[in-house]
């Protein structure tokens, strides 16, 4: 017999083996309720700004239709693409260079930690009186959302390199340049990919609001035109888009990291 | 007197196999007794001090305390964790309070009581610092203060010297067997060194692994009180005999299960 | 860490210039290259709305000291308050729920995750239309933008509190109640308070995003309406104030987790 009642600690409760549903099962069930709430809501109060989803999704294929999601998203996605990939380099080499050398630190740490903190869209007037009301505008929002968390990311990463680590390296002769690249970036990996993995998710929070903001293209611009209608279905049928795009990415950057990371141990890698 | 009978416990692993922790396990605790638990990872061990404890179920057989089974945790025993489980937000003083406050012991009482019990394990003047300023020896005097703060009948301890330094070890088992020599609680002491459980226990009980059961229950004719000399008695013949006995039958554990696991 | 600096080479100068070698030369030195390369880029390739160093500087004296300014703040914190109350409100209950509910946490989960990537910037259209322009939705934004980050971070509190300390609260007898209150309320004040700390840092993102691209009104309107006039000086000491408010108000938050939890191991881990 069991004498104790089951604790509420989950690391009893797997000595019962039990039915459950996997993470992607749960998901897809919970997106089903999510699904149905949503059309049944949408049908029985029929607010303006708020159709079923089945009227979303007419409206979304239509949008496609007609052209309107494909050009959009291309340019879109053109701005993330080309806003990511630089904060990307600015992120590993500034970073590398914070968490290894202690003048760069000093230098840059405080100025760093600011812009990360600060609201980033209050430099879209900046950037729209320097480059106009561009494209080029809009990847100077994505880099100023996306770079510093990689930054920092980085730079704590390649400082928490084991010393032992480095004095392996050493004993046998690295030079400055070997250690960084065979010893110092592999070591500092997985931690940085976690950085990536956030810049990513502000690279396209910053696509969009950039986007909104100087709304000359994009889903972004898409979303404004469609609330001045007042065309409810429409901004949910972007909206929808916009997440697909949010979550592909992050996906992205999920894939590359577990395909560069597998040696990392899961006990110790963080959670998402 | 702690009494186990033919106790039994199967774990499901992840992957869907079952793995017998305890295989029928027999095994009475005598009152005053300092028993020792020793055996290679997976026996367990730990396992069935928790089941003691009242904090894991099991699948058959019983285990019974002065008579009557055990449900749940108790007032007449307290545990020592291996990772000390003191709440790092809470001050030394309030640590050792935790149990008492629990029980609803009134604040002035419970402080005085706590005092003494600082006093004993020699952190006074520590009270006010949080576990996160000490040493690991020093937290684990802090885990043994709050156990024996609710004045027990019987002590569990799980491994609580596993994760500090050899040096600090050494003194921790010398002022628990002081401790020990001056209150005569029931212990159920769970350790993977050989040495600690010969220098400690009156018994050391040794089990194999999977299943987890019983092999051998070896007396220690060492003298008490042992404090006064732990030098002495490890030079002497006694102890040198019991601890190449008992790494001869854990040897043959390991070779066996290396056995096992090549036919695998 | 300190094989990472590379100090020992200090010791061999002269002492005026080990003292000179410190942080805040560093950081001091960054910030003048800053302002120079400002003030060139002002005066030689500034147009009309890129002010100088200097100008910035000067303009922010009379912004600071205005009415129109401070009338602006208020309306524009209004929000911020209201929004982050209620998303504190909201989040540290829904965050404890779901730390303590596996089924609810997993249902939960997936649309957590998509709220996390998702610009909710492009819900402001579907805000307008229902509740308009007022102070409301301006409220219900803020609070979008918070509410999130703090869910997800006091839930990851609960989730995360060391199950041997309620182990060992229960060999002490403790109940369920107790458990609560004498271990994981307590255990998960750390992660509640950074919850909280990382929801101003999005509520005060959310007031500015709302401003700027919803309601022009209050700081927000206060940018557009200068970029307007081509006063690129006042614009550009409306952007140094906010940044400044953000600034200081997250700096607040994070000497309040430090005080309430001074046990946690490092407050201010960048997770944003």
């Amino acid at each position: 017999m069991t004498a104790i009642a089951q604790s509420t600690t989950p690391r009893t409760s797997r000595s019962v083996p039990r039915f459950r549903l996997g993470g992607v099962g749960m998901s897809a069930l919970s997106l089903t309720l999510g699904v149905l709430a949503w059309e049944l809501v949408g049908r029985v109060f029929a607010l303006p700004f708020f159709p079923p989803f089945t009227v979303v999704v007419g409206t979304l294929m239509e949008m496609i239709g007609r052209g309107d999601i494909v050009g959009n998203l291309a340019v879109s996605l053109s701005n993330l693409v080309a806003g990511f990939t630089i904060s990307l380099v600015i992120g590993i080499v500034v970073g590398t260079a914070m968490g290894r050398y202690w003048r760069v630190r000093a230098a840059l740490g405080v100025y760093v930690y600011a812009l990360l903190t600060a609201p980033s869209l209050v430099f879209a007037p900046i950037f729209f009186s320097i480059f106009g009301a561009g494209q080029g505008s809009i990847i100077a929002v994505v880099v100023m959302y996306s770079t510093f968390v990689m930054i920092i990311n980085t730079a704590s990463a390649v400082q928490n390199v084991p010393a032992a680590m480095l004095e392996m390296g050493r004993s046998y002769g690295a030079s400055e340049w070997q250690l960084v690249t065979r010893v110092i970036v592999p070591a500092a990996l997985p931690t940085m990919l976690a950085g990536i993995r956030l810049g990513m998710g502000r690279a396209v929070l910053g696509m969009i609001n950039g986007e909104m903001f100087i709304a000359v293209t994009g889903l972004g611009r898409l979303v404004t035109q469609a609330g001045k209608s007042f065309d409810g279905a429409a901004v949910l049928a972007v909206l929808i888009v916009i997440i697909v795009v949010a979550l592909g990415a992050v996906g992205l950057v999920q894939m590359v990291d577990r395909a560069l990371t597998g040696w990392v141990p899961d006990t110790s890698k963080e959670k998402s | 007197m702690i009494e186990i009978n033919q106790l039994t416990k199967t774990f499901t692993s992840q992957d869907g196999t079952p793995v017998h922790a305890l295989g029928g396990v027999d095994l009475t605790v005598n009152d005053n007794e300092f028993l020792t638990l020793l055996g290679p990872s997976g026996c367990g061990k730990t396992t069935m001090l928790k089941m003691i404890a009242g904090l894991q179920g099991w699948d058959g057989g019983t285990i019974t305390i002065d008579g009557k089974a055990v449900t749940g945790p108790g007032p007449d025993r307290s545990m020592v964790f291996q990772n000390f489980a003191l709440l790092p937000w809470a001050t030394v003083m309030d640590n050792v309070c935790f149990g008492l406050r629990l029980r609803g012991t009134e604040r002035r009482a419970r402080e005085e009581r706590a005092q003494e019990l600082i006093e004993m394990v020699g952190l006074s003047g520590f009270e006010s610092k949080r576990p996160g300023e000490l040493s690991g020896g020093m937290q684990q005097r802090v885990g043994i203060a709050r156990a024996l703060a609710v004045d027990p009948q019987i002590l569990l301890m799980d491994e609580p010297f596993g994760a500090v330094d050899e040096q600090t070890r050494r003194l921790l088992q010398e002022e628990l067997l002081s401790i020990w020599e001056r209150n005569r609680l029931t212990v159920v002491f769970v350790t993977h060194s050989m040495e600690e459980a010969v220098l400690l226990g009156d018994r050391v009980v040794l089990m194999s692994a999977r299943p987890g059961q019983i092999s051998e229950i070896v007396e220690v004719p060492l003298a008490r009180p042992r404090s006064s000399d732990v030098g002495g008695l490890e030079r002497s013949r006694e102890y040198t005999e019991i601890t190449a006995h008992l790494w001869d039958q854990l040897r043959s554990m390991h070779s066996e299960h290396r056995a096992v696991e090549a036919v695998r | 860490m300190t094989s990472l600096t590379h100090e020992p080479e200090r010791s061999a100068r002269p002492a005026m210039l080990n003292r000179l070698d410190s942080p805040l030369t560093y950081q001091i030195l960054t910030f003048a290259l800053f302002a120079i390369g400002w003030q060139i880029y002002g005066t030689f390739f500034g147009g009309l709305l890129v002010p100088t160093f200097t100008e910035t500087v000067a303009a922010l004296v009379p912004t600071l000291v205005s009415a129109e300014f401070w009338e602006a703040f208020v309306v524009s914190n209004q929000a911020l308050v209201l929004g982050f109350a209620a998303a504190v409100a909201i989040g540290v209950p829904t965050g404890i729920v779901l730390g303590r509910f596996r089924t609810l946490e997993r249902l939960s989960n997936v649309y957590l995750n998509i709220l996390l990537v998702t610009p909710m910037a492009a819900i402001i259209p579907l805000l307008v239309m229902s509740v308009g322009f007022g102070l409301l939705s301006r409220v219900i934004l803020v609070t979008l933008f918070a509410v999130v980050m703090i869910i997800v971070n006091v839930r990851a509190g609960i989730r995360q509190v060391d199950p041997s300390l309620i182990q060992m609260a229960r060999t002490f007898g403790a109940g369920e109640a107790q458990i609560w209150r004498e271990i994981l309320l307590p255990g998960a004040l750390p992660s509640i308070m950074t919850g909280i700390r990382l929801g101003l840092g999005r509520a005060v993102t959310g007031m500015v995003i709302v401003e700027l691209l919803m309601v022009s009104l209050a700081l927000g309107g206060l940018i557009l309406e200068y970029r307007g006039s081509f006063n690129g000086p006042a614009l550009y000491a409306v952007i140094v104030a906010i940044i400044a408010e953000a600034l200081v108000l997250i700096s607040a938050a994070q000497w309040l987790e430090r005080r309430i939890a001074p046990w946690a191991p490092s407050a201010g881990k960048a997770r944003s």
